[in-house]
């Protein structure tokens, strides 16, 4: 039926009832029903509704289903209708969505969703029709009305009858539920978007170089030069942007985790992918974004710093590269061969090694076993260049400290990462071919992993922290314009750091049932590292003394480094106290410590790299209002959302759930504020996730037309503010190698005796080697 | 303060202290120096004579590198020696000399109190198993009385929990046992933890000093349903 059909039907319906009611006394009841009735009520019964008679709808759901036809039955009770009336009663039943159909041939239809009493059920008291609901969603009215009629004919005809009306709503269901959304589609599309951003600024930023670059025969040398090159300098820049890259996903990673903890209960992403996102989170940010971030810097850097021409072994330089993007990529790839990884950075066994766990966790361990491989490469490289290739009148002790700092984080690497590679190579045997290294049933013992894991994943945290202490100790002097404080307690303090990381581990393990002696120990040991930690920290206050501090961007990081740092190193003390560690292990406590450290250390410090040697890398000066701005939004923020969890620590909120439990009238678990302080975290993740926008925008702008930079902006002393910026290829001219001269007379270039005893075992035949070079 | 218990309570204090000193030197010192020796005209004078290519001159000052070398040390030797006690007790030994005796006697009652360090003693203490198995708690009362421990269910979010019923005033020793994987055993209300390691059989004190309800939570990541891990700890009077 179309609608004008309806229309014009129901216009005439309306011009009869509209007679009907001019005619109204004279009619006992409306054989052929009531129309039009929903607001004014059946006046042809009488003016007003009267109580005695009592209206009811029934067989409506409380919520309906999408198009789903219920049994409706409307009745009503009271009044003057009775058996034996000529007429007893009838109805109007409204509905503001759906339609109604009839059963029988007591009700018809006026209109889709109206419907009212025939002739023959006039003399009814019920009737029963059924209505089909819509698939809108919405809420739906219904409005009925009935008429208790007292059947007297004539002049009195409507006289005495009573009417009343009720009235009901339906739930709707809401809008049609979206199709599920695969957090990780979701993912995947933002980093797909992200690359294709970035290609388009990458070419936009070739286009501005060279108009005519989009020749074949210009572009392929160029592509061909960045996926081949063995250039330091190249290296350095691809692990770069694969650190900023990734600094990106697992900061995506971290906003889902975020919302999902914004409030408790909540199934924002559930706790499937929430487990996946955590893992991965941890993996990415620690392997994929700050060891290459750091690799990236040093592969820049340090041969500068050094006077060296290139690292001693291009080729395994461009290998540990190479080996990352790939590795990257085995780890993602877990996420598409049946589920990410879901067993936290840790992978503890035997749960890693279960049916329980996704499938992908062993793309997972096949991914960083390519990591392992790949940071024992850059380790050998960096510690024979840094040994071999210094220039000439550069002794240990006159090394830059970020190379030093390079140094002692390869060694620490290199030392530590054999033990998580055998761990991870008998995870992935477990996994793959039924090998039983963490199969309890038949005599493996999960704690062997523990202490695989730790003792690399303890040097590791400093692994990650060493070299943003050489940053800062470079940046923090040139600013100040002074010599750093205690060159040489300054290296003491990292090889201690660097010394200690090696006996404090089982402080990850003090709640596996390890022995008290041990435990104290441990305890003694973990506190020691604050000691170095110290030197450092009053070192640097101590290099500002009397110097004249110049605010740059730079600077303000630096300074932002010492206050995140400083409260990291405070809140780390409060674990190796047993008595504390029992009640703050595994909480967010344990996460507002780790992250003051490892962003409020780590990534403070190469944001202050960032804005260091960015004119150096590009030969291009960052805007320095838009880096104030990034401090100053990405400083406050930060705090915002890491300085909350510590409270939420201490009041017993757990790591590694997707959900927390709010105290009740039958338990204490956390207080109700925590819901709130976990929204205020998670709107300060988004706030310090944007405020990192502007570091990009910076980058990408000045690299477009920023101010030419020159050779030595700041004024540093070592070697890389020698060079032009951006420096040459090869670095320096292999056959005129910068020489070091000091400032210092007593020194005379000669190495101390340690230095002395340290070189020799680094390189066997010093006194020949060295005259070659 | 929901969950803490008094021997945290004692050493949290004294830690905060020793922070907000160190704190308050690092900090006072940093926003002087940056404030009270910033360049004026952006352009500076260079103190050390900094030029490219030249070793700076060295600017060191034995004295005071060794004395915040010294008093560092000297403050972590100290924080170490106030935390030692508490090592003890949250690991204490069993046997005549640890904190908890030894194991009751029938009818026996522990009649635990906290002394004026904060470490609740005991005389004697009780045995209760707990087994973790992906993902619920299992609770085991030995064969202990129905007034000193009792297993129930409760209702946590809609879900049915196990629930341990124990006595004020009563110090029980669990054995954890795993059947799968690594758990942990996290009572906020005790301010303890342990983990629950397969092929190992480690032990908890779980010290009901008060009356009081809590949930029990599981610390060690454990896979899917890690988070509804729970279980609800009741101390009766």
């Amino acid at each position: 039926m179309n609608k004008d059909a309806v229309m014009s039907r129901r216009l005439v319906i309306l011009s009869i009832l509209a007679l009907a009611m001019v005619v109204a006394p004279s009619v006992t009841s409306l054989p052929s029903g009531i129309s039009g009735v929903k607001d004014t009520g059946c006046n042809c019964h009488g003016t007003a509704a009267s109580d005695s008679v009592t209206a009811s709808i029934s067989g409506l759901p409380e919520s309906y289903n999408a198009s789903t036809t219920y049994a409706v039955t409307v009745s009503f009770t009271g009044g003057p209708g009775d058996e034996g009336n000529a007429n007893v009663g009838g109805f109007n039943l409204w509905a503001s969505g759906g339609s109604f159909a009839t059963v029988d041939s007591s009700t018809q239809l006026m209109g889709a969703s109206e419907a009212t009493h025939t002739v023959e059920g006039n003399d009814q008291r019920s009737w029963t029709l059924e209505w089909t609901s819509p698939d809108s969603g919405d809420d739906v009215a219904f409005v009925l009305h009935a008429n208790s009629v007292n059947g007297n004919e004539g002049d009195s005809g409507s006289s005495g009858d009573m009417w009343n009306k009720a009235e009901a709503t339906v739930l709707g269901f809401g809008p049609p539920p979206p199709p599920e959304v695969d957090p990780f589609k979701v993912l995947a599309t933002l980093i797909v978007v992200s690359a294709v951003l970035l290609s388009i600024v990458v070419l936009y930023v070739f286009y501005r170089n060279n108009p005519d670059g989009f020749e074949w025969e210009k572009f392929a040398p160029w592509i061909t030069e960045w996926l081949t090159s063995t250039d330091h300098k190249k290296i350095g820049t691809l692990y770069f942007v694969q650190g900023l890259f990734f600094l990106g996903v697992g900061g995506i990673m971290a906003m889902m985790i975020r919302v999902q903890l914004s409030s408790p209960g909540n199934d924002f992403i559930g706790q499937d992918y929430y487990n996946q996102f955590f893992t991965l989170h941890g993996t990415t940010m620690i392997f994929l974004a700050a060891m290459p971030l750091i690799a990236g810097f040093a592969n820049w850097i340090v041969p500068l710093q050094i006077g060296a021409a290139d690292l001693v072994f291009p080729r395994l330089n461009a290998l540990s590269f190479w080996l990352q993007p790939v590795a990257a990529l085995l780890i993602f790839t877990g996420v598409f061969s049946g589920g990410g990884a879901d067993t936290g950075w840790t992978g503890y066994a035997p749960y890693v090694v279960t049916e329980t766990a996704h499938a992908g966790v062993s793309m997972w361990a096949a991914g960083q076993i390519m990591l392992v491989a790949s940071s024992t490469l850059t380790g050998i490289n960096f510690l024979t260049t840094i040994a071999v290739a210094r220039a000439e009148g550069m002794g240990w002790f006159q090394m830059p400290l970020f190379t030093w700092s390079i140094l002692i984080a390869n060694l620490m690497l290199f030392l530590s990462i054999p033990a998580f590679g055998v761990g991870l190579i008998q995870v992935f045997l477990d996994r793959t071919i039924g090998t039983a290294f963490y199969d309890v049933a038949a005599g493996g013992d999960p704690l062997l992993w523990s202490h695989l894991f730790w003792y690399f994943g303890h040097p590791e945290v400093y692994v990650v922290i060493v070299p943003a202490f050489g940053v800062i100790s470079e940046v923090i002097a040139t600013s100040a314009r002074r010599s750093i404080f205690g060159y040489k307690s300054m290296v003491y303090a990292m090889a201690g750091i660097g010394l200690v990381s090696f006996i404090v581990y089982g402080h990850h393990m003090f709640t596996s049932g390890m022995s008290p002696t041990l435990r104290f120990v441990t305890m003694l040991t973990t506190m020691l590292v604050a000691v170095p930690t110290g030197i450092k920290v009053f070192n640097w206050l101590k290099t500002m003394h009397g110097g004249s501090l110049v605010y740059r961007t730079h600077t303000l990081w630096t300074l932002g480094f010492l206050v995140t740092f400083t409260l990291g190193g405070i809140s780390g003390m409060f674990f190796p106290s047993m008595g504390m560690d029992v009640h703050l292990h595994e909480t967010y406590f344990v996460v507002a410590h780790f992250h003051y450290v490892l962003v409020g250390g780590t990534v403070f410090g190469f944001y202050a790299a960032i804005y260091y040697w960015y004119p150096k890398m590009t030969g291009r000066m960052l805007d320095e209002r838009l880096g104030v701005l990034h401090f100053l939004t990405g400083f406050i923020s930060y705090n915002a959302l890491f300085w909350p969890m510590h409270r939420l620590g201490v009041v017993g909120m757990i790591r590694r759930t997707h959900t927390y439990y709010i105290t009740t009238d039958d338990f204490q678990a956390l207080p109700e504020w925590a819901a709130d302080w976990n929204m205020l975290i998670s709107i300060s993740a988004f706030l310090f996730f944007a405020s990192n926008l502007f570091l990009v925008a910076n980058m990408i702008k000045t690299l477009v037309r920023g101010e030419k930079a020159p050779a030595d902006p700041w004024g540093g002393w070592s070697f890389e503010w020698m060079c032009s910026s951006p420096p040459p290829t090869p670095s320096f001219d292999p056959h005129n190698l910068p020489v070091l001269t000091d400032a210092n007379e007593h020194v005379a270039n000669e190495p101390g005796r340690w230095g002395k005893w340290f070189q020799r075992l680094m390189v066997a035949d010093d006194a020949a080697e060295e005259g070659s070079h | 303060m929901a969950g803490v218990t008094p021997l945290y309570d004692a050493l949290w204090e004294d830690y905060i202290l020793w922070s907000v000193f160190v704190a308050a030197i690092a900090f006072g010192w940093l926003y002087h120096h940056s404030y009270f020796y910033r360049s004026d005209d952006g352009e500076s004078p260079n103190v050390d004579n900094i030029e490219v290519g030249v070793f700076p001159r060295e600017y060191d000052n034995l004295r005071l590198e060794v004395t915040w070398t010294v008093l560092p040390f000297i403050l972590i030797v100290w924080l170490t020696y106030i935390s030692w006690a508490p090592l003890d007790a949250v690991w204490s030994q069993t046997g005549d000399d640890g904190f908890h005796g030894g194991e009751c006697a029938e009818g026996e009652s522990s009649e635990n109190y906290i002394d004026d360090d904060g470490y609740v003693r005991s005389t004697c203490y009780h045995e209760i198993g707990i087994a973790g198995q992906q993902w619920f708690w299992d609770f085991d009362c030995m064969e202990l009385s129905e007034d000193l421990c009792s297993t129930d269910f409760a209702i946590v979010e809609g879900e049915t929990k196990p629930l341990l019923n124990l006595k004020a005033g009563e110090t029980y020793l669990a054995i954890l046992t795993s059947l799968d994987v690594t758990h942990a055993v996290k009572n906020p209300g005790f301010g303890m933890m342990e983990d629950v390691v397969p092929g190992y059989e480690l032990n908890l004190w779980m010290p009901a000093t008060e009356e009081t309800s809590f949930l029990m939570l599981c610390a060690e990541f454990c896979g899917d349903n890690h988070a509804y891990m729970t279980a609800q700890i009741t101390v009766n009077g």
